[in-house]
């Protein structure tokens, strides 16, 4: 249990995400409609020469699968130039440290995993990575993986608008989202965080001889430029081995604060833009009530166990309440950052942790938080159509057989991608090779995997492993399940939303979606899926190590 | 025909091929390069790592535990109790009831009152939530504090 | 609810348990009949599977860890049953669908017939039966005669008494163009129609096609139901094969029989048995009210209705408005405004204008002029001009060469026109009577006519002028009569957020009156039958289901047009061509009925459906923690019910077998709802078959394995 002041705490944290969310939401919706803004003057000439420079007509509107495939190609094209830069390190400037080129499983499964805002990290930054790859690979793929998020859940929103001929430009989305929104709020994030201490240099580790005249070694770098994007665009992926855990990442309650603040920040955004976005700004109650109710209880159950002040995997100067919370908060935006080691945490905390991962709505990561809740409404819509005798409508449109075939689809990709390889670790002892894992069937273990493969398919990226899950099995697999996790869903909500493009709609809606009684309807059908296709496993991972008496997965 | 397809090809990947690099030059390093640029102007000390200075030498940072081990200083990691292993391994505080534990300990080796050593270390307190939350405090932070407050005691560290 | 969704007109017949449904749910357990149904089909191929377990237990080794060869076969038995139950509810279902279409079939039995053969300039009679007649047949119908077929009627004019058909007990006047049901019989003269249907594509035979199960195309909603379903199936396979493959890596031993048992506890095989039996009782239950679907996909889009076009007459009003007063204008006497519209009124036989000629009889005013009635000429009502009347022609006997009514227009001179107006021999003079907007051009009109007009109008009574020679004399009253009930059904109808409009050829005020005694808040005044289409269409445009009744050749475009259109019966041949409904009893309320049952038809399916997932989610709490609990003792506290894993599966199995024959008069019957808005429909149905599906299955369960125990 948490006591009043740490509950205020929360509630506050809240309040200034939802505040801060609502006011800049308008901001948001004009960098996605392409309206007029006062920073055009400056802006319109740049990008006008950007498209010009990469030979993209602007005006040009796309349908769903040229703007999936524009999407697709891009970030493939970024993952083989971040590819190349990691294997090559070794030959590449800002390299002070001189390390090796990485191999080509780690390399492979670093870019997948942050080009597409996973962040899954089967290295530690501060032992394996040039400041060039840091910056050219780390954080280029942090920016474009959020800036990606952001635009297909534009296109997406775009297609369910009434009178819609098309989900936009790629290109165009691409550019204002990083020019108008991620490089300026990462650039003012990022000299805050130097101003409250995280390290910006590119100056080389310093050494330095302690006071009692042992020699150490001062791990900085370019860290603030990266802890800022990573936190805004959800991405997760820390400068060091242990993220936000590292003080040099993270130093005090003040940088710890700001961060849960910066990760909540544009997911937030999003749910309050989808409203103006879609066109019909009350539609943003049921995504809105649905994504944080359901965040209040993941957080609910992660506060019932005691949460001590020190403890294994615990930072003294965030205590065990700071690392629950980061936890649950980093889990339900699917940013993926730790400010503790996740095996420092109640099992009840990580079952929260696994409920964020598997909604991955609440309210989710960049962008596709909203894609996934609208699925939701789609899906309940249809469920509440079908027990009443109607044909179901949302946003006046009604919703057909395919539809829900689709939505069906999507929501079925993510328990067969986080089953079907943590049974396949299992099976074929892959799970022997990580150091020191057992093998035998414990409550421990299976959450362990369970969660790496949850995290992956989640696109979030925290795991219980780091370092010590690069092995050429886990490196592939979880590769394998990022990329499927990611594009497979885009790639049906959108055709899902292609559908929608001119699709007639009714004057007025039998089922009214923006009230308190279908917010609420919502979220129970979100929370009886969600454990209906979980549950045995949960039972077997995080709920059995807690009826075991354990308050921790050190055991 | 093979040129015109050729050039119909290139104008379907040219905005994939240019973007990708141009967005690694301007995410990956204008952006990271301006931050450091704004950041050792404005803040050279944070943007440095917070480097303690004692006797005019850089002795560590004030984020990083300085590894003190002799029974004069306040210790961040007490190999005792393994209940203290943190997630980062390196982070230099320690809860005051820690501190409080070892005064004992350092007024035995140093001889200065345990009263006046648990003053300083209630001076030093700091919180999880700023103002409230856990008490804490910062070893090195404390230790600094010793040498300066008894220089005779650490002539040597002066 | 009953009252809202009317009376079936026919008995229900029970549909008993006979050896040929019995037969006939034996017959269905085939696999290959059972592949339309998937959830069925899987259920069917995992008895195969503890089948074989039963019989080569060792076969099966690591997953038979009980190894008990009657456990086995219990298990067996108990899933064969389960699909029994199921291809049982679509014998039964189908049967009672059978039997309702054959009770409305059997009108029309073979029957003798005479058919018309012309050849030269010579007709000849041949008699035959009505099997034999072909689409295009002439035949004779005399008093007496039953109609063979579906005809039109091409000579004369006869009285058919079509109570047999439709229930309705006065004979119908039957003149060229109306169209005859077969079945019904000629009580009076003489006509001669054509058939209008071969033999077995009359509507009755299209009928008893639709409930054939194995011919009757899925409907969207009930593809829909499948797509949900399909979906839950596949993510309990996925649960199920990866706690096999749990239990395979990690060596826990769970026997592959209870794993199969678990899976087909959380399958939704309530509703998948129950989908197809729902479905076709739907049909029957129109049928019962004598309204023939030509597809169950009509009856959907009834209950996916949002607006509905009422005629007024028929649907609001009982159709026959009275006369009730009489008013003199511009200084003409009562007397003389009824003699004319008595005049007027002579040939118009409907029942408005006999309640004309009933109320100047009596109030004595029987005009002199009647025997020149023999010699008028009659202009029928025109729904262009919407007036009718007769010009007299007083002395003057023309004998025309042959034939009896033919109407003439001729002008007669008279050289010694006195001033004795209309008595004079030769001398004619014109009576037209017709809604007072269309007697206003090239009429005289009096002072205070407009006023007056409007009044009445706006009492909610129909003012009718009456001119004679183009001087409008005064107005005659019309009173509409409500239906009884109408108000109640128009309710019911608008809390269900369905739009009634009301459709009249009435005047605005008129109509605005009417409309909203009734409750109506939207109508269209002074519509015409050919505006009807547009409507349709402009309804449609802002994305409406538009559900309308017709019955002229005029309709027909506005009903194939529609969503929903209900033909009625008494209608022309392109009308019912052209809906995808007909009511039998050609009664124009139905529309209404006809909706609410789509509607009901619609939630019995949606409250089974939620009824069978939370009973699938009940189970899976109440057996998945006894399936951990047997290995892993810490989870202990999550086996409630306190069960054991032998005696779990076999009650959880029984359970989910039983339930199906439970809810088969539900399927049959229907739900009783009360119209209400979608979210309150749907929280009540959650309360009632979301969660009553959630508790039922944990008491039913615990029954069960205590009655196990006990045996």
């Amino acid at each position: 249990m948490i006591d009043a002041i740490q509950a205020a705490t929360v509630v506050a944290m809240l309040a200034a995400a939802l505040a801060s969310g609502s006011l800049l939401a308008p901001y948001v919706v004009r960098v996605l409609t392409g309206s007029p803004s006062r920073i055009d003057r400056f802006l319109d000439p740049v990008e006008r020469r950007v498209y010009k420079l990469i030979g993209a007509d602007p005006g040009l509107t796309m349908g769903w699968k040229q703007y999936f495939f524009a999407a697709l190609m891009l970030n493939a094209a970024q993952m083989a130039i971040a590819f190349v830069i990691l294997v090559g390190q070794g030959a590449l400037p800002l390299n002070p440290q001189g390390f090796p080129g990485l191999n080509w499983d780690l390399a492979l499964n670093t870019v997948v995993s942050f080009a597409t805002n996973t962040n899954l990290q089967h290295y530690a930054g501060e032992t394996a990575l040039s400041y060039f790859s840091q910056m050219t690979a780390i954080q280029f793929l942090q920016f474009t993986s959020a800036a990606t998020g952001i635009c297909v859940m534009a296109a997406m929103v775009r297609g369910f608008r009434a009178g819609s001929t098309h989900m936009g430009n790629f290109y165009v989305d691409f550019v204002r989202v990083l020019t108008r929104l991620l490089i300026p709020l990462s650039l003012v994030a990022a000299v805050v965080l130097v101003a409250l201490g995280v390290p910006q240099t590119v100056g080389g580790y310093v050494t330095v001889k302690t006071v009692e005249g042992a020699s150490q070694t001062l791990l900085v770098g370019p860290v603030a430029s990266l802890v800022s994007i990573m936190q805004i665009g959800t991405n997760g992926g820390g400068f060091f081995g242990a993220n936000s855990a590292y003080p040099f990442q993270n130093p005090g309650p003040a940088t710890d604060i700001l961060q849960i603040y910066l990760m909540l920040l544009l997911p937030t955004t999003l749910v309050f833009a989808f409203g103006e976005l879609v066109g019909k700004k009350r539609e943003v109650l049921p995504i809105l009530i649905a994504s944080f109710g359901l965040f209040a209880i993941d957080l609910a159950i992660a506060f019932i166990p005691t949460l001590p002040a020190v403890g294994p995997g615990i930072e003294t100067r965030f205590g065990g309440f700071f690392s629950t919370f980061w936890t649950v908060v980093t889990t339900a935006v699917t940013t993926g950052s730790v400010n503790a080691s996740l095996s420092g945490i109640n099992p009840l905390g990580i079952l929260s942790a696994f409920m964020g991962m598997l909604i991955q709505a609440t309210p989710g990561g960049e962008g596709i938080g909203v894609m996934y809740m609208m699925m939701y409404v789609v899906l309940t819509v249809f469920v509440v159509g079908l027990m009443t005798g109607r044909t179901p409508e949302y946003l006046g449109m009604k919703i057909n057989a395919r539809d829900i075939k689709l939505v069906m689809i999507a929501f079925l990709i993510h328990p067969v991608i986080v089953l079907v390889p943590t049974l396949a670790a299992y099976a074929t002892r892959a799970v022997d090779a990580i150091p020191g894992f057992s093998s035998l069937p414990t409550s421990v273990g299976f959450t362990q995997v369970l969660y790496e493969f949850a995290s992956s398919a989640a696109n979030n990226g925290s795991d219980f492993f780091g370092a010590a899950a690069n092995t050429p099995f886990f490196n592939l697999a979880t590769a394998a399940v990022i990329f499927v996790g990611r594009f497979a869903p885009i790639a049906i909500l959108l055709a899902l939303s292609g559908s929608m493009v001119g699709r007639k709609r009714v004057g007025q809606e039998s089922l009214r979606t923006d009230s308190f009684s279908f917010s609420f309807v919502l979220m129970g059908a979100i929370i009886l899926l969600v454990v209906l296709a979980f549950l045995p496993f949960l039972l077997l991972g995080p709920l059995l190590a807690y009826f075991q008496g354990m308050v921790n997965f050190l055991g | 025909m093979g040129l015109s397809s050729s050039n119909s090809k290139w104008k379907t990947y040219r905005p994939v091929v240019v973007l990708s690099v141009l967005s690694m030059l301007v995410c990956g390093l204008a952006y990271p390069l301006l931050v450091t640029g704004i950041s050792q102007a404005a803040f050279p000390y944070q943007a440095n790592g917070s480097q303690a200075q004692l006797g005019g030498r850089s002795v560590g940072s004030y984020y990083i535990d300085n590894g003190f081990t002799l029974p004069i200083f306040f210790h961040a990691r007490n190999e005792t109790n393994p209940q203290t292993a943190s997630a980062s391994g390196v982070d230099p505080d320690i809860l005051l009831a820690d501190a409080l534990s070892q005064v004992p300990r350092i007024s035995n080796a140093t001889g200065i009152p345990a009263a006046s050593l648990d003053g300083l270390v209630m001076s030093h307190e700091q919180w999880t939530l700023f103002v409230t939350g856990d008490p804490y405090v910062n070893v090195l932070e404390l230790n600094l504090a010793l040498i300066s407050a008894y220089p005779s005691v650490y002539s040597a560290y002066g | 609810m009953d009252r809202l969704l009317g009376k079936r007109r026919f008995p229900r017949r029970p549909s008993a348990l006979t050896s040929k449904t019995l037969v006939d749910s034996v017959v269905r357990l085939n696999p290959i009949s059972l592949v339309a149904n998937p959830v069925m089909f899987i259920v069917e191929l995992t008895f195969f599977v503890v089948a074989a377990m039963a019989v080569f237990p060792s076969a099966f080794i690591p997953f038979s860890s009980i190894g008990d060869r009657g456990f086995y076969a219990e298990v067996a038995a108990i899933l064969l049953v389960t699909v029994w139950f199921s291809t049982l509810s679509d014998s039964l279902a189908e049967q009672q669908a059978k039997n309702t279409a054959t009770s409305l079939k059997q009108l029309e039995t073979e029957v003798p017939a005479k058919k018309v053969v012309t050849e030269g300039w010579e007709r000849q009679i041949i008699r035959t039966e009505s099997t034999k007649l072909q689409k295009g047949d002439l035949v004779l119908l005399e008093k007496g005669d039953v109609v063979p077929m579906d005809a039109e009627v091409l000579e004369g004019i006869a009285m058919v008494d079509e109570s047999l058909v439709t229930g309705e007990s006065a004979p119908a006047r039957k003149a060229p163009g109306d169209s005859l049901i077969g079945g019904s019989r000629v009580v009076s003269d003489t006509m001669t129609a054509r058939v209008v249907t071969n033999p077995g594509e009359s509507y009755l035979d299209q009928m008893v096609k639709l409930v054939e199960s194995s011919k009757r195309p899925k409907t969207p909603n009930e593809v829909a139901i499948t797509m949900v379903l399909f979906g839950l199936t596949a993510i309990f396979t996925m649960i199920i094969a990866s706690i096999l493959g749990l239990s395979v890596t990690f060596g826990l031993g769970a026997d592959l029989s209870v794993l199969i048992a678990l899976y087909v506890c959380l399958l939704p095989t309530t509703i998948g048995a129950l989908l197809p039996a729902i479905g076709l009782s739907g049909i029957t239950r129109l049928y019962e009210r004598k309204v023939v679907a030509k597809s169950g996909r009509a009856i959907e889009t009834a209950g996916d209705t949002d607006v509905i076009l009422l005629d007024k007459t028929g649907t609001i009003t009982v159709g026959n408005r009275q006369a009730v007063e009489l008013i003199p204008l511009g200084g003409r006497t009562e007397k003389e405004v009824g003699e004319a519209a008595f005049l007027s009124s002579w040939f118009d036989d409907t029942p408005e204008g006999r309640s004309v000629i009933r109320l100047a009889y009596e109030k004595g005013y029987v005009p002199r002029e009647l025997n020149a009635l023999t010699l008028s000429e009659v202009y029928d009502f025109s729904a262009n001009t919407r007036t009718s009347g007769v010009k007299l022609h007083f002395g003057a006997s023309f004998v025309l060469p042959k034939g009896s009514i033919q109407r003439v227009r001729r002008k007669f001179f008279v050289e010694d026109a006195s001033d004795q107006g209309m008595h004079l021999s030769g001398e004619e003079t014109e009576i037209v009577k017709g809604a007072p907007d269309s007697l206003k051009a090239g009429f005289r009109v009096p002072d205070g006519f407009q006023e007056l007009v409007e009044k009445i109008a706006s009492q909610g009574d129909t003012p009718m002028a009456v001119a004679r020679d183009h001087e409008v004399i005064g107005l005659v009253r019309l009173k509409d009569v409500l239906k009884p009930g109408t108000r109640e059904k128009i309710n019911a109808v608008k809390a269900m957020s369905i739009r009634p409009v009301m459709i009249t050829g009435d005047q605005p005020l008129t109509a605005k009156s009417i409309a909203s005694e009734v409750g109506v808040d939207e109508f269209m005044a002074q519509v015409k039958p050919e505006d009807k289409y547009g409507i349709v269409l402009k309804e449609q445009s802002r994305n409406h289901v538009v559900a309308m009744i017709g019955d002229g050749t005029n309709d027909a475009p506005a009903l194939a047009a529609a969503d929903v259109g209900l033909a009625m019966n008494s209608g022309t041949e392109s009308a019912k061509e052209a809906a995808n409904m007909v009511d039998l009893e050609s009664n124009p309320a139905k529309i209404i009925e006809v909706v609410l049952l789509g509607k009901q038809l619609l939630m019995t399916r949606g409250a089974v459906t939620a009824f069978s997932i939370s009973n699938d989610v009940a189970k899976y709490f109440a057996i998945l923690p006894v399936l951990f609990a047997s290995t892993i003792p810490a989870l202990r506290a999550f086996n409630i019910l306190g069960l054991g894993l032998q005696t779990a599966v076999l009650s959880a199995l029984i359970f989910n077998a039983i339930i199906i024959p439970l809810l088969i008069p539900l399927a049959m019957r229907g739900v009783t709802f009360k119209p209400s808005s979608t979210m309150s429909l749907f929280l009540r149905n959650v309360l009632v078959y979301g969660v009553g599906g959630i508790i039922v299955p944990f008491v039913g369960i615990k029954a069960i394995d205590l009655l196990l125990g006990a045996l």
